[in-house]
C-alpha cells in the first residue's frame, strides 16, 4: 500500500504540540478559496515550476529529465508514492526532539484521511514506536475513515471554517454538515481535539460567534486556535499554473484579537492565535 | 534607558571612545583622552615615553619585575576620572601601553633574535592561510572567588606568605616580587581613585576594596571592573570571563538583600556594570556565564541569575555576552527566559552543556570537582579554574585538500606549501585521495605543534602574568607564572576550521568523480583552478546536491566524524612546551572570513575567497533539512573526546519561533542537543539585514526557513514580493 505524499516537513513547530514532523498527503475534498497548500488539492502528482528560481540550466529540456535533476530546484514534483516502510524511518529520525518537546508526528494535507487505510497503518506503526500522533483534518470524511484512525490518534487538529452551511459552501464548495457531525462524534468518544479556525475577512469573519456557540458544549476540545489568513501561497499557484483564488484582504491584528476574545467569552476553552 | 538616567547613559556611552566619531570595533584598544582632566595625570604620549625611560632603570632586573614596574608607572601616572554620572571610574591609558613598549620589545627580541626560525614558520603558515597562530594572551580567567574572598590586599598577603614559606631561587623570588609590585601598584591606584572620588558610594567602596575583600554586591562589581580594566587594557592580558556570575556574586547579593539594600539599587548597579562593556564595544565581546551545578548536584541558578538576565534584557544590550551552563537540573524557567530573549533578538546568549564539558574534562584526567567548577573561557571554550590553556592556533582544514590535489602546491598561490604527492590522475580511488589528505593534514599538525611549542615556552618571558598568577594557588605553590606552566592545567589547543566545507568537498569528489564518474579528478581540479569559470551549471549541481554535512545524512556525516576522530587521535595527548598536552577544538572565530579569502574554490561549489563554514555547522546555506537534522549531525561528533569546543550555529526566523509553540520548540531543540551530548549551541534568530542579503544572494541561504501560517517554507521558495513582506516585518522588530 502506498500514499501520495507531497511534503515531509521536519521541525514543524505549529502543527500540534512540540516539535513535530508533518506528512502532507495529496488530495483534498474541499476547495477553500484561501487554500495555502494548492499543491495538495488533487490526488495525482503535479509538477510545479518556480520561475524565479530557474537558472536556465536547460536540464529540463533533456530526455529523461526528472524534477530531481533541476539544478535551480525550480521544478518540483508534488506527489510521491510512498509506503509506510519508507516513511517510518524518516518520521522516527527526530524522535529525540519529540520526547524533549512533547511533540510527535502530524498527518496533514490536503486531506490525509482521503487515504485513511494508509494513515491507519502508519499511525499504528507510530504508536508501536511510542510516538505521539496528530491528525490534521478538514473533517469532510466518512465516519468509517475516522474510525480507522481513531485508535491510533492522540489528537485531532480539526478545522472549522464556517458554521452556516451556505457560507461553508461558498468558501469551500462543500457542505459542512458532515464536518460538524464528525466533530461531535469525536467529542462523544472523548478524543482530544484542537480546533483550528482560519480567519478570512469577507469570507468567514461573520462566523466566529456561531462557531463558538457550536463548540461551547463540547467536552474534548483541548484548545482553539484562530489562524489569521495570509496570502503567502501565491507563488505556489503560479508555479502550479492554476487559478489563484487567494483573497486579497488580510485580517488586521485587531480583528484577530477580537475573534479570540469573542470565542473566549463564549466558551471555556483555551483560545490562541 | 531603565536604571540609568539619560545623562549617565550618554556619559558612559562616550567613556571609552567618542561615539560621535567613526568607531571600528576591530581596532583593538583605543582611548578617549578628552574626558580626562590634564590635572589628573600625565599626557598619554608622555606615559608611553616614560614607560621606556623608566624601564631603563630596571634593565638588569627580571621581566616580571620590570613589567610590574611598568604597570606601576602607568597606574601611578595615568589620568583618571571619577565622574558623578557613573558609578565606575574611568582610566585614560586603556590602549595597552605596555604592549606598545616593553612587551613589544621583548616580543621582538624573542621572535626575531631568539627563535627567528619559529617566527618565520609561523608567519609563513599565516600568510599561506594554512594556520593562523598567535601567542595567546587572550584566554585568561582569574580565580575570581579568591579575589572576592581575599580582595587585592589579601591576594598580595597570600603571595607573600607563599614567598616566605621556603627558600627561593632568584627566578622564584622575581616571580613573587612581580606580584608584590603589581598588587601594591593596584592598591595605590585605588588610593588615587579614592582621593579623586566625590560620590560617597564610590568613595566608600573604593576604601573598602582597598582594605580587603568586597563587602557588598557593588563593591564586588567595582573590584571585578578594576581587575578587568587593569588586566585587559593595561597589563596586556584579556580577561575572558567575568566569572560564573550567579555563583561568584551570589553571597554578596544575598548579604545586600538581607541588609535591606533595595533590589532596584542592585539592578541599577548591575546596569551600570553591563553598560561599561557595551560602551567599550570590542567585537570579541566580554564573556560572563551563568548556571552549572552545585556540589549537591542541584542547579546553580538562583534569583540572581534571573535578575541578571532580566536587567540585561530590559537594557537591550549585546555586550557582555552570556553563556549558560545547562545541566539536567537547570530549571526550565531560566532556559525559557533565555530562549525568549534570543528570539526577540537578544541573542548574545550561548548554551553550553555542563554534562558534556564535565565528561570531556574527566576523561582527560581532570578531577570531577575541577570539572564541575570549569570556567567558560571566551566564546565556547572551557577550562579548569586556575588553569591557562592557550588556543590561538586556527588550522584551515581546506588547505590539505588543495595540496593533495596540486602535488603539494597551494590552490591559490601555486606555492609549494604541502608535501609532494601524486598528480590528481594518480589517485585510483577516493580512499587513496583521502589518505593523502590525511597525510597532508598530519604534516600541518606536526608543523603547528613544532611552531607553537617553539614559542610557548617564551610566553612568560615576553609577557609575565603577575596579576593573574597571584590568583592561581598552583602558581604560588610552584612559584611559576600562569602562562609558563604555573597553572593547574596548561594545555594548548589547536582549533580546526571548516569541517562543513571540507566534508562536503570530499563527499562531492567521492560521489561525482569516483562513484558516478561524471568527470575525472584532473578535470575537477582544472575546473577548481579556473574558479568554476564557464562551469556555473556544474557548480550549481554541486550546490544543489543534498548529500552534505549537517543534514543527518549517513555518508557525509561519516566523513566528518572520521575526520574529527583522526584529528583527536593524531593530536590530543601530544606534549606541549608548558608541561602539559595538546588538545583540539572546532571553532573558527573570524577565520571563516579571513582564511576564506585565502582559500581556493572548493569541490562543494564554493568560490575562491568566499566565506567558509562556521564551527561544526553545515557549510553556508547547506543545512537543508532544518534544525533537528543539524543537531543530529552535530551530535554524531563525540564532543567528550576532546576538551575544547564543538559549537553549532542554528539559524531560525522570528516567525518560526513565535508564540508559545515556538518557544517550546526552541526548548526542545536545546534539550535534545544537550541530551545527545552536544557541547555548545548558538541559536540565531535572523534580522532584516540578513533577510535582505538572503534576497540578494539566495544561493547562500538555501537552508533558511520561514514560517508562513500553518507551515514553514524555505525562504527561496517564496517570491520577491512575499520576501519583501517578511523583510518589512523583520524591520519592525526591535
Amino acid at each position: 500500500m502506498t500514499a501520495a505524499i507531497f511534503e515531509i516537513k521536519r521541525f514543524a513547530v505549529h502543527d500540534g504540540d512540540g516539535i513535530r514532523t508533518t506528512v502532507f498527503f495529496k488530495g483534498c475534498p474541499l476547495r477553500c478559496v484561501w487554500c495555502h497548500n494548492p499543491e495538495g488539492l488533487t490526488a495525482i502528482p503535479q509538477t510545479a515550476h518556480y520561475s524565479h528560481k530557474c537558472i536556465g540550466c536547460g536540464e529540463c529540456k533533456k530526455e529523461g529529465f526528472t524534477p530531481e535533476d533541476c539544478l535551480g530546484e525550480a521544478t518540483v514534483l508534488y506527489g510521491k508514492e510512498m509506503t509506510v516502510e519508507e516513511l517510518l524511518p524518516i518520521l522516527l529520525e527526530d524522535r529525540d526532539f519529540y520526547e524533549t518537546s512533547g511533540g510527535g508526528v502530524t498527518l496533514s494535507g490536503g486531506e490525509c484521511l482521503m487515504q485513511a487505510d494508509f494513515c491507519a497503518e502508519l499511525l499504528k506503526k507510530l504508536k508501536e514506536n511510542e510516538i505521539h500522533t496528530a491528525v490534521d483534518t478538514c473533517g469532510f470524511v466518512s465516519k468509517e475513515s475516522l474510525d480507522k484512525v481513531i485508535p491510533y490518534t492522540d489528537v485531532f487538529l480539526y478545522d472549522i471554517k464556517a458554521y452556516d452551511e451556505e457560507v461553508h459552501i461558498k468558501c469551500t464548495e462543500v457542505s459542512n454538515r458532515i464536518i460538524l457531525e464528525n466533530l461531535a462524534y469525536l467529542d462523544s468518544l472523548n478524543k482530544k481535539i484542537e480546533v483550528r479556525i482560519p480567519y478570512v475577512p469577507d469570507y468567514n469573519d461573520d462566523q466566529i460567534e456561531k462557531i463558538a456557540h457550536f463548540l461551547a458544549p463540547l467536552q474534548s476540545i483541548t484548545k482553539i486556535r484562530v489562524l489569521p489568513y495570509h496570502n503567502y501561497a501565491g507563488s505556489k499557484y503560479k508555479a502550479l499554473d492554476i487559478v489563484n483564488t487567494l483573497p486579497e484582504k488580510l485580517p488586521t491584528d485587531e480583528e484577530i484579537k477580537i475573534a479570540v476574545e469573542t470565542i473566549k467569552k463564549l466558551t471555556n476553552f483555551v483560545v490562541l492565535s | 534607558m531603565q536604571y540609568i538616567n539619560q545623562q549617565s547613559y550618554e556619559y558612559i556611552k562616550n567613556k571609552y571612545h567618542d561615539t560621535g566619531k567613526p568607531f571600528d570595533p576591530y581596532k583593538r584598544f583605543i582611548r578617549h583622552d578628552e574626558i580626562f582632566s590634564p590635572d589628573s595625570g600625565m599626557a598619554p604620549e608622555d606615559i608611553i615615553e616614560g614607560i621606556t625611560e623608566n624601564d631603563a632603570i630596571y634593565a638588569e632586573l627580571s621581566h616580571p619585575v620590570r613589567k610590574a614596574r611598568a604597570l606601576e608607572y602607568v597606574l601611578k601616572n595615568t589620568r583618571i576620572s571619577c565622574d558623578g554620572r557613573d558609578i565606575f571610574p574611568a582610566i585614560n591609558m586603556i590602549d595597552r601601553p605596555l604592549s606598545k613598549t616593553i612587551i613589544k620589545k621583548w616580543r621582538d627580541e624573542v621572535f626575531t633574535e631568539t627563535i627567528p626560525d619559529v617566527e618565520a614558520r609561523r608567519s609563513q603558515l599565516e600568510r599561506d592561510g594554512i594556520v593562523a597562530i598567535s601567542p595567546d594572551y587572550d584566554h585568561s580567567v582569574p580565580v575570581w572567588d579568591r579575589l572576592f574572598t581575599l580582595g587585592f590586599s589579601g591576594i598580595l598577603e597570600e603571595s607573600e606568605k607563599a614567598r616566605a614559606s621556603k627558600s627561593r631561587t632568584e627566578e622564584e623570588d622575581a616571580f613573587f616580587e612581580g606580584i608584590k609590585i603589581t598588587y601594591e601598584a593596584v592598591l595605590s591606584f585605588i588610593d588615587r581613585l579614592n582621593a579623586m572620588a566625590t560620590a560617597p558610594k564610590m568613595k566608600s567602596a573604593l576604601a573598602s576594596i582597598r582594605r580587603g575583600a568586597p563587602q557588598s554586591f557593588y563593591e564586588a562589581l567595582l573590584l571585578s571592573y578594576l581587575y578587568f580594566m587593569i588586566s585587559e587594557h593595561i597589563d596586556n592580558l584579556q580577561v575572558r570571563s567575568l566569572s560564573g556570575f550567579d555563583t561568584s556574586f551570589y553571597k554578596l547579593y544575598k548579604k545586600d538583600i538581607e541588609n535591606g539594600v533595595p533590589e532596584e539599587e542592585i539592578r541599577s548597579d548591575l546596569a551600570y556594570y553591563f553598560l561599561q562593556f557595551t560602551a567599550i564595544g570590542n567585537y570579541w565581546n566580554q564573556p560572563v556565564y551563568l548556571g552549572g551545578e552545585n556540589e549537591d548536584g542541584k542547579a546553580v541558578i538562583n534569583e540572581l541569575s534571573y535578575l541578571f538576565l532580566d536587567t540585561y534584557d530590559e537594557m537591550g544590550l549585546y555586550n557582555p555576552k552570556i553563556q549558560i551552563k545547562v545541566s539536567d537540573s537547570t530549571p526550565r524557567g531560566i532556559l525559557l527566559k533565555a530562549l525568549d530573549m534570543i528570539r526577540r533578538g537578544r541573542n548574545s546568549i550561548v548554551f553550553v552543556s555542563d554534562k558534556t564539558i564535565r565528561r570531556a574534562m574527566e576523561r582527560a584526567g581532570v578531577s570531577p570537582e575541577d570539572a564541575r567548577l570549569a570556567n567558560i573561557t571566551g566564546c565556547y571554550e572551557y577550562s579548569s579554574q586556575g588553569s591557562y590553556c592557550s588556543g590561538m592556533n586556527y588550522v584551515n582544514l581546506m588547505k590539505p585538500l588543495e595540496y593533495a590535489l596540486h602535488q603539494g602546491h597551494d590552490g591559490v598561490t601555486g606555492v609549494m606549501a604541502g608535501l609532494d604527492c601524486t598528480p590528481p590522475s594518480g589517485y585510483g580511488s577516493f580512499e587513496e585521495l583521502y589518505e593523502e589528505y590525511k597525510r597532508q593534514l598530519t604534516r600541518i599538525i606536526d608543523v603547528t605543534v613544532d611552531t607553537v611549542n617553539g614559542f610557548e615556552s617564551y610566553l612568560s618571558v615576553i609577557n609575565p602574568l603577575s596579576m593573574l598568577s597571584a590568583t592561581f594557588p598552583s602558581c604560588l605553590e610552584k612559584a611559576k607564572d600562569a602562562i609558563g606552566g604555573g597553572g593547574c592545567y596548561n594545555g594548548s589547543i589547536m582549533t580546526f576550521g571548516f569541517l562543513g566545507d571540507i566534508t562536503d568537498s570530499l563527499m562531492m569528489i567521492k560521489k561525482y568523480v569516483y562513484e558516478k564518474k561524471e568527470l575525472t579528478l584532473s578535470d575537477l581540479v582544472s575546473i577548481l583552478d579556473k574558479n568554476f569559470e564557464g562551469e556555473e551549471l556544474f557548480r550549481r549541481k554541486l550546490l544543489a546536491d543534498r548529500g552534505k554535512w549537517g543534514n543527518n545524512k549517513e555518508r557525509p556525516d561519516a566523513i566528518a566524524v572520521d575526520l574529527v576522530n583522526f584529528i583527536v587521535k593524531n593530536l590530543c595527548g601530544r606534549a606541549n612546551s608548558r608541561d602539559d598536552k595538546w588538545n583540539c577544538g572546532f571553532h573558527v572565530a573570524r577565520m571563516s572570513y579571513t582564511q576564506g579569502k585565502l582559500t581556493a574554490s572548493s569541490a562543494n561549489g564554493r568560490l575562491y575567497g568566499e566565506e567558509l563554514s562556521k564551527n561544526i555547522s553545515a557549510s553556508m546555506g547547506q543545512n537543508r533539512e532544518g534544525a533537528t537534522a543539524a543537531i543530529l549531525s552535530a551530535t554524531k561528533i563525540d564532543a567528550t573526546d576532546f576538551t575544547c569546543d564543538a559549537a553549532l550555529d542554528l539559524g531560525l526566523l522570528p516567525s518560526t519561533v513565535k508564540g508559545e509553540d515556538g518557544l517550546e520548540a526552541m526548548y526542545g531543540l536545546l534539550t535534545s542537543f544537550c541530551r545527545r551530548g552536544g557541547h555548545a549551541l548558538h541559536i540565531n534568530v535572523f534580522d532584516a539585514d540578513t533577510l535582505r542579503d538572503a534576497q540578494a544572494h539566495p544561493e547562500k541561504y538555501q537552508d533558511l526557513q520561514i514560517r508562513v501560517c500553518g507551515w514553514n517554507v524555505l525562504w527561496n521558495n517564496i517570491n520577491k514580493e512575499e520576501q519583501d513582506g517578511f523583510i518589512r516585518q523583520a524591520e519592525a522588530l526591535v
